[in-house]
């Protein structure tokens, strides 16, 4: 008995009133009285901006319902689940006696559904006189929808549905357990009736978020500030109101590929026969055709799906709020939103991350140069240095994500570049890339570089070399540095000024 | 009411062969990773002679060739499989040559005109040949009604098993259809929650199975088996390629220990101990496994690939180990599937951090899964020289900068792979295991909010 597979321990504390699972009476949820939220970002996605269309990353969501059970054996529902649910990562907890077993029905309430359901069924055909507006109803079942077709039966004979160019159509007995939205049951067993708070957790598809960092060089070029939003979107059809909020940063492994096909339905197709026409010309036939096998294959989809179809995302900045507030889960980060929110159905939302003011920044120009290499003058790259440490005004985990730069002339802002930054650890250096810049031209020769700056002041300037497999430098008429394994030359070059460095190797030795 | 008795009862008159009874149906499931066995066990009533005994209701998936029936006594003759299915088109091209009834219906005065017409084509529309005349169908685009005497013997809604045997005797007697069908398979799903205050894990263990087969099995006795039978591809039926098998990097060490789980040859079974209805499109979880406070260790592994250089540090692997053992461990070999770990956040509500998939695991293995990067453990690995020896021979001096931001101190397991048994180690800043040929570790000790670093020198050749 022990190699049966069950939580065995329910079973035994429980005296097994209804053998049968399918006696099992049923019982709803009440809806979650309180909901938390926690978003992870799309695991493969670098530092660049989320895409609203096809959102990659997850989240656990949290709800805590109050649940009514009848004594004995009965199929407890959870409805108004997100739509993008991982079935398989369902967890509920606090029922007593535990969970006999788990289910996700796949197939959701539509035409087409209720048409498969019906199948070999009594329904009712109804028909209205399109003149005298009589309406009449026949009983019929329906004998077939293989390929959106719908062929039916009634006393008369057998018929195709709106074959004839009448306006007909069913009405059916009942719903056959087809649910609006995935429903999630459980099957459990109580010995009296009993009202409990459970906990229902999942992991859900179509959310993600980003940082997006904004850092504003002063007029000077020696600080700046530094703002970040944290944008969450959730492209589920399905709202979380008044949520505990969380994002997570860092990479989380994922392993789970598809989610168990969903049957999302469709409308009832009704294909017929050939209907074409003496007048028809062929071409519009086959174009005609070519349609009807596109929304055939339309009918099942294998991925999450959102059951609302394609509504627009609701944009919605929260500005003058309280910044999230961070603590350490493991070797991640977890952000908290400090306040309850409503993470809406198909809506991004931005909270504040961040604001350092005043936080000390080196311009460093620089360029990498094969050795043994001609290169034409091209403009050197600008990065802006700090230092993710308390001195700097930072020392704070900073998760990666886009980063504008704006530098201030006058009252106005202008944008500088834009570009990632990955995560960085508190204690790491920051370099913040600000593109090329023509006023700095670095030309190459064999064994020697030319930097010309045309600049009204001097510049600070990194200078590395590519050498050939096993090659040396021997000689050099600037003092000679390395950096990650590579040489590196330091050097100040002075308003409107040249600077050529010379500099020979040895190739690799025997 | 009364008439929509008479009708059903009329229409199933009207049906071509016998459906096989549904009451009185027993089912039962053995469900392999993708595979299932279905054995279908039901009364059917046996006329005596020839006779065709339909199945509507197996797996649309059905590999037909699998199938078999037994009944006692009858004889099979044929066993056929059809997928033609019933669509209006069907229908109408099924109709060529046949009589049909037409009703027009005058949009003006809503008149109905019942007339009989021969289907003479389908092709791109319908023609009909009404009396001596040729019409198209609803060429005018008024309204007509089509009306079919009946539904075509081999067209039905869903792809139907049909067997025709040679009964014996006369009378009522219990088969077993059994067959093999894919869209039916298992898998297992874990939650694991670690407490970082005690270093422990509970586990559980759900089995998630999952039907698209087509249908729906009522009420089937299921039995899961933890193993994957080897199948034969139908499209090639060739000598199967060498496929080597694939490493596991999770499994650390294999275990030795047999639990008393029931086993079927090298395959362990997992019987549910109740009925149940797998319905079609529904995924279900049954639990198997409820393990609370098993030890588990969590550290950090990096692994550098041979000659790998970066500009920017990498994070480490976040891992977690644990043993499968009946001592300090699960007590239970794991059937393959996702594990997820979760870890309670500062107001003590469970959040997800991270997952890893496992392979069917004997019991007391010890695992080692990786949940995802370290935010704040980080190494950057740098070739500070490469040098010619000689000929092909090499010298590489590799630097490893680890750094923690962390406020406890840390140990991360450093691999250096590639060394492809042809590499030295001639000098390093301390002491390294050769984990296998191909790799060597330290057991770095990285201090709270602070560095560590390891140089190592290697000899190769190529």
């Amino acid at each position: 008995m022990a190699a049966v597979l069950t939580a065995v321990h329910a079973i035994a504390a429980a005296p097994v009133l209804s053998a049968a699972p399918a006696m099992a009476e049923d019982a709803v949820a009440d809806k979650p009285s309180a909901l938390s939220v926690t978003v992870y970002r799309a695991p493969e996605r670098g530092s660049g901006s989320i895409d609203l269309d096809d959102l990659g990353g997850f989240a656990l969501i949290s709800e805590t319902r109050t649940v009514h059970l009848p004594a004995g054996s009965s199929r407890l529902r959870f409805e108004g689940v997100a739509d993008g649910i991982e079935p398989a990562s369902a967890i509920v907890t606090g029922l007593p006696g535990g969970v006999i077993e788990k289910n996700r029905d796949g197939k959701l309430l539509s035409p087409s559904a209720l048409i498969a359901a019906a199948l070999d069924k009594p329904v009712t055909l109804l028909r209205t006189d399109q003149k005298t507006g009589k309406l009449t109803r026949t009983a019929g079942r329906i004998r077939s929808d293989a390929d959106g077709g719908v062929v039916f039966e009634t006393s008369a004979g057998v018929e195709a549905l709106r074959c004839s160019g009448l306006p007909e159509t069913f009405s059916f007995e009942g719903l056959a357990d087809l649910r609006a939205t995935p429903t999630l049951s459980v099957l459990v067993r109580s010995a009296e009736p009993l009202t409990r708070t459970v906990t229902l957790s999942y992991l859900a598809r179509d959310f993600d978020w980003a940082a997006d960092y904004i850092a504003t060089v002063s007029a000077d070029g020696k600080t700046m500030d530094l703002g970040a939003w944290v944008t969450l979107a959730n492209g589920n059809a399905v709202g979380f109101p008044s949520a505990r909020a969380f994002v997570v940063a860092g990479r989380v492994n994922r392993e789970s590929g598809e989610v168990e096909p969903l049957d999302a339905g469709g409308p009832i197709l009704a294909q017929c026969w050939p209907q074409g026409s003496t007048s028809d010309p062929q071409y519009l036939q086959r174009i005609g055709l070519d349609e009807r096998e596109l929304e055939m294959s339309g009918r099942m989809f294998k991925k999450s799906v959102s059951g609302a179809g394609p509504a627009m995302f609701q944009v919605v900045a929260l500005a003058a709020q309280r910044p999230v507030e961070q603590e350490q889960l493991g070797d991640l980060k977890l952000y908290r939103v400090p306040d309850r929110t409503t993470v809406a159905s198909r809506q991004s939302k931005q909270v504040r991350l961040l604001d350092r003011t005043g936080i000390p920044v080196r311009l460093v120009y620089s360029a990498d140069v094969a050795a043994d290499e001609i290169a034409a003058s091209a403009p050197a790259s600008r990065l802006l240095r700090t230092k993710n440490d308390v001195l700097h005004h930072l020392g704070l985990p900073l998760p990666s994500g886009r980063i504008a730069v704006f530098a201030s002339r006058g009252a106005e802002q202008l944008l500088l570049q834009e570009s990632g930054m990955r995560d960085l650890a508190v204690d790491e250096d920051v370099e913040i890339s600000l593109g090329g810049s023509p006023d700095v031209e670095v030309a190459a020769q064999k064994g020697e570089t030319t930097i010309s700056n045309a600049r009204a002041g001097e510049i600070l300037f990194e200078l590395r070399l590519r050498l050939p497999a096993g090659a040396t430098i021997v000689h050099a008429d600037h003092p000679l540095d390395t950096k990650n394994g590579r040489p590196l030359f330091r050097l100040t070059i002075p308003a409107n000024e040249s600077v050529t460095v010379r500099y020979q190797w040895r190739p690799r030795t025997g | 009411m009364g008439l929509r008795i008479l009708l059903i009862s009329w229409a199933l008159g009207l049906s071509a062969g016998a459906p096989a009874s549904a009451a009185d149906r027993s089912l039962s499931v053995t469900i392999y990773t993708d595979l299932a066995l279905v054995q279908d066990r039901r009364d059917i009533d046996v006329k005596g002679g020839r006779q065709r005994i339909e199945f509507p209701d197996v797996s649309a998936q059905i590999r037909p060739e699998t199938v078999s029936l037994t009944a006692g006594d009858i004889r099979i003759v044929e066993q056929n499989f059809d997928f033609d299915l019933l669509t209006p088109g069907k229908l109408m091209e099924k109709a060529v040559g046949q009589v049909v009834t037409i009703v027009r219906v005058n949009p003006a005065t809503g008149v109905e005109t019942r007339e009989q017409a021969e289907v003479l084509a389908t092709n791109g529309g319908v023609v009909l040949k009404i009396g001596q005349r040729i019409e198209v169908l609803r060429d005018d685009g008024l309204p007509v009604r089509v009306i079919f005497d009946k539904v075509p013997d081999n067209l039905r809604a869903h792809p139907t098993l049909s067997v025709t045997v040679i009964g014996g005797h006369a009378g009522t007697r219990t088969a077993t259809l059994s067959y093999l069908t894919p869209g039916l398979g298992w898998k297992a799903d874990y939650v694991a929650l670690y407490n970082e205050g005690d270093s422990k894990i509970d586990v559980q263990g759900w089995v998630t199975l999952s039907n698209s087969s087509g249908v729906t099995y009522d009420n089937a006795q299921t039995l899961l088996v933890a193993g994957s039978p080897a199948q034969v591809d139908g499209a090639a039926r060739q000598p199967n390629y060498y496929h080597p098998p694939q490493p596991r990097p999770t499994l650390q060490q294999a275990g030795t220990e047999s639990g008393n789980r029931e086993r079927l040859g090298d395959y362990y079974l997992y019987p549910l101990a109740e009925r149940t209805t797998i319905a079609n499109l529904q995924t279900k979880q049954v639990s198997f496994l409820d393990v609370h406070g098993v030890p588990a260790e969590h550290g950090y592994e990096f692994r550098n690939h041979w000659l790998g250089s970066a500009e920017t540090p990498q994070s480490a692997k976040s891992i977690y180990a644990f043993s499968t053992s009946s001592h300090a461990g699960l007590g239970d070999q794991l059937p393959a599937g996702i594990l997820r770990f979760y870890m309670r956040d500062k107001r003590g509500d469970p959040q997800f951090i991270g997952e890893s998939r496992i392979d069917h695991t004997p019991m007391g293995s010890t695992l080692s899964l990786a949940t995802g990067d370290a935010f704040d453990v980080k190494v950057r690995a740098v070739i500070d020289k490469r040098t010619r020896l000689s000929g092909s021979a090499w010298q590489s001096d590799m630097r490893y900068e680890l750094s923690n931001a962390l406020p406890t101190p840390v140990t991360v397991k450093l691999l250096q792979d590639g060394l492809w048994g042809d590499a030295r180690v001639t000098a390093e800043s301390q002491k390294s295991t050769r984990r296998d040929a191909n790799t060597a570790e330290w057991s770095v000790a990285v201090p709270a909010n602070g560095k560590a670093s390891v140089t190592a020198t290697f000899e190769s050749r190529y």
